[in-house]
C-alpha cells in the first residue's frame, strides 16, 4: 500500500491543512482499514464492467431554470456580513501577482 | 405545551388556550435549561416576534433548525471554528418553506462539524450530551437536533442526512427521524457536505408530525435543480395505518444472531426487540421475509461510504479559504493565511475527511477508490430496487444497541464496525426515503427501528411507520434521563 505518513504530509501540503502526529497516525490507521475493504470490492465479479452511480436519482431528468432577471440581494445585504469592506466590495487580502 | 404534538399544539393556539408569545417565551426559557444541561444548541434566539395563528397546523409554532441550514440574519456556523461568525444573507428554501407557513425559528442546533460525524462530540461549542443519559452521545450529525425534540424543548427540528445523520440520532435519542426522497426537499442554502447524499429532513415525536412538517418544507426549487415536483404527495392527509397485505423484508446477514459470533448481550436483546417487532407487523397484517445480499458487498459497504462522502466533502469545502468566510489570521501572505485558518479551525475529524477525500481522488488512485465505490453504490442500489419490485419496504434494527457512552466516541472507522451499524447509509446511496420510529428499550434507555422504501414511495413508508408506531407505546415520549446513582 502506498499510503504512507510521507503522503499524507505532501496531501497536507497541498489542502494547506496542518496536521499533529496524532492526526496523521488516525489517518493512517483509518486508511489501513478503507485499502483492505476496497480489496474486498476488487474480489466482486466483473465490478469494472458496472457503471459507476454519481447521483442518488442518477435516472432524474433535470430542467434548467428559464434564463431571466429576477430579484436578488441588495448590495447592503450581500455586505453586511463581511468585516472589511470599501462600500462596494470586500475587502480581501492580495492572492495574486 | 412545546413537548405535546403539532396537532394538540395548534389546537391549543386556536382555542386560546395558549398565545404564540407565550409559546416562544416558553420554548426559549425551556430550550435554556435544555442547552446548560445537554449542550444542544448554539444559538437560543431572543426578541421573537410572534406569528398570526391561522389554519396552518405549524402557524405560530416554534421550531428548531441544525446549524448547517442557512437563516437570514441568524448566525448559522455548521457548528464550525471556521465559520463561527458567519450571517448568511439568505435563507434555505426549507425555512422559507416553514416561514410561509408560518412556523416561528427560535433555536439553532448543535451538530457534528459540517455533518461529517456520527457522534455529536464535534462541534465547535462542544460535545452534545444524551437526554436520557448524559454520559451518552446522541450519535451525528444531527445531535443538537435530536437533543431538543426528545427533550421536550421543540415539538420540531430540522436534521440533515448523508449517511444516516437523522436516522441514528433519533433512534438513540428514542424519537421520529425521517429521510425523504432525495430532491423531495430543496438543498438550496443548506451547507454542503456530499451533495449527491445530503438530504434535508426533521426530527419528530410522531410520524403524523414528521409527515406535517415535510409537507411544508418540501417542493420544486428552482435553485436546486435536483428537486422534483412532489405536489400531488400530501403526506400528512394521506396517512393511514391500513397496511394489510404490505410486504416487508429484512437483510438475513445482518439481523440473524448467529452471524455474530461474539454478541454482547445488549446486542442480542436489541435484535430480540426487532424480532418482537416484526411479530408486531405481521399482527398488523404485513408479512415480512429475510433476503439475501452477498456478503462482500455487504461487506464494502461502509468504506464505500467513507470514500464517497470524503471525496465529494473535499470537493465541496475548498471554498473555506478564510478569504471568503471566517476569521482570518494575521499571517504575511495568503497561503499561510489559508493554511492558519484550515488548521487551526477545523477539527481532527474534518482534516482526516480532506486528507482521505484528496487522496482518493488522485488521478492515480480515482479507479481503485472512487469509481469503484461509485459502481458498489450501483451494485446495493440496483439490488434494493430489486427487492423493491416484490416488497413494498425495508425493516432493520438501527444500529447495534443503544447510544454508545461518550468515552467511545472518536468516531474513527475500526475493522470492528458492523455492517449493520451503518447500513442506513443504503438510503442515501439510492436516495430512498427512510424513517426510524422508537421500537422499544435496553436498561431505560430506547432503541429504533427503521423503515425504507423505493424512491418517491414515502407516503407507503410513512403509513407503515405509522401503522407500527400504533401499536407500540412510544409515540410523543419525552426523555426520561437515567438515574446513576
Amino acid at each position: 500500500m502506498n499510503f504512507t505518513e510521507d503522503k499524507i504530509k505532501k496531501l497536507a501540503d497541498l489542502l494547506l491543512i496542518g496536521l499533529t502526529d496524532e492526526e496523521t497516525k488516525m489517518v493512517l490507521d483509518e486508511f489501513d482499514i478503507i485499502d483492505k475493504n476496497i480489496n474486498k470490492i476488487n474480489e466482486i465479479e466483473n465490478i469494472s464492467e458496472i457503471e459507476p452511480m454519481t447521483h442518488a436519482l442518477d435516472s432524474f431528468c433535470y430542467e434548467l431554470r428559464s434564463d431571466k432577471v429576477e430579484e436578488s440581494c441588495t448590495l447592503e445585504e450581500l455586505l453586511s456580513n463581511s468585516d472589511n469592506n470599501d462600500g462596494a466590495a470586500v475587502v480581501l487580502p492580495k492572492v495574486v501577482g | 405545551m412545546n413537548s405535546k404534538s403539532i396537532k394538540q399544539i395548534h389546537d391549543a393556539l386556536l382555542n386560546g388556550e395558549i398565545t404564540s408569545r407565550e409559546l416562544i417565551d416558553q420554548n426559549i426559557k425551556l430550550s435554556k435549561e435544555v442547552n446548560s444541561k445537554y449542550n444542544a444548541f448554539v444559538t437560543i434566539l431572543e426578541d421573537i416576534e410572534s406569528k398570526d395563528v391561522n389554519e396552518n397546523l405549524l402557524s405560530g409554532i416554534p421550531f428548531a433548525a441544525k446549524d448547517n441550514y442557512s437563516t437570514k440574519r441568524i448566525l448559522s456556523t455548521g457548528s464550525s471554528n471556521t465559520l463561527k461568525d458567519y450571517v448568511p444573507f439568505f435563507d434555505a428554501t426549507a425555512i422559507s418553506n416553514l416561514y410561509k407557513s408560518g412556523a416561528v425559528l427560535t433555536s439553532k442546533t448543535a451538530m457534528d462539524e459540517f455533518g461529517m460525524g456520527g457522534t455529536g462530540t464535534t462541534a465547535h461549542t462542544g460535545i452534545t450530551r444524551n437526554p436520557w443519559d448524559k454520559t451518552r452521545m446522541c450519535a451525528g450529525s444531527s445531535s443538537g437536533s435530536a437533543c431538543a425534540v426528545a427533550s421536550g424543548a421543540v415539538s420540531f427540528a430540522l436534521g440533515s442526512d448523508t449517511g444516516d445523520s437523522i436516522r441514528k440520532p433519533a433512534a438513540y435519542c428514542g424519537i421520529v427521524g425521517y429521510k425523504p426522497t432525495y430532491g423531495m426537499i430543496s438543498r438550496y442554502g443548506l451547507f454542503p457536505f456530499a451533495s449527491s447524499l445530503d438530504t434535508c429532513g426533521v426530527l419528530t415525536r410522531s410520524v403524523e408530525d414528521a409527515a406535517i412538517v415535510v409537507d411544508a418544507m418540501k417542493g420544486l426549487d428552482p435553485n436546486d435543480m435536483t428537486t422534483f415536483d412532489s405536489s400531488n404527495m400530501e403526506l400528512y392527509n394521506n396517512l393511514s395505518d391500513n397496511v394489510k397485505s404490505k410486504k416487508l423484508f429484512y437483510i438475513n446477514e445482518l439481523v440473524e444472531e448467529e452471524n455474530y459470533p461474539n454478541i454482547s448481550e445488549e446486542f442480542k436483546e436489541h435484535l430480540k426487540i426487532f424480532k418482537d417487532t416484526l411479530e408486531k407487523a405481521k399482527e398488523l397484517g404485513m408479512s415480512v421475509e429475510g433476503v439475501s445480499i452477498d456478503k462482500k458487498i455487504l461487506n464494502a459497504l461502509p468504506s464505500v461510504y467513507v470514500v464517497l462522502s470524503c471525496a465529494e466533502a473535499t470537493s465541496n469545502m475548498s471554498n473555506l479559504t478564510g478569504f471568503i468566510f471566517g476569521p482570518s489570521s494575521d499571517a504575511d501572505n495568503y497561503i499561510e493565511k489559508m493554511k492558519n485558518y484550515r488548521t487551526n479551525g477545523f477539527s481532527s475529524l474534518i482534516k482526516r475527511r480532506f486528507i482521505i477525500g484528496s487522496y482518493v481522488l488522485q488521478k492515480e488512485n480515482q479507479e481503485r477508490y472512487f469509481i469503484n465505490a461509485q459502481r458498489v453504490r450501483r451494485l446495493i442500489t440496483d439490488i434494493m430496487k430489486d427487492f423493491y419490485k416484490e416488497y413494498d419496504a425495508m425493516i432493520m434494527p438501527v444500529g447495534v444497541g443503544v447510544a454508545k457512552h461518550l468515552d467511545n466516541s472518536l468516531d474513527m472507522l475500526d475493522e470492528s464496525t458492523s455492517v449493520l451499524d451503518e447500513f442506513l447509509q443504503v438510503g442515501n446511496f439510492g436516495g430512498f426515503p427512510s424513517i426510524t420510529i422508537p421500537n422499544g428499550f435496553i436498561n431505560n434507555l430506547p432503541v429504533g427501528v427503521n423503515i425504507t422504501g423505493n424512491c418517491y414511495n414515502d407516503q407507503e413508508v410513512l403509513n407503515i411507520a405509522y401503522a407500527l408506531e400504533g401499536v407500540m407505546p412510544y409515540k410523543n415520549q419525552i426523555a426520561r434521563e437515567v438515574n446513576h446513582e
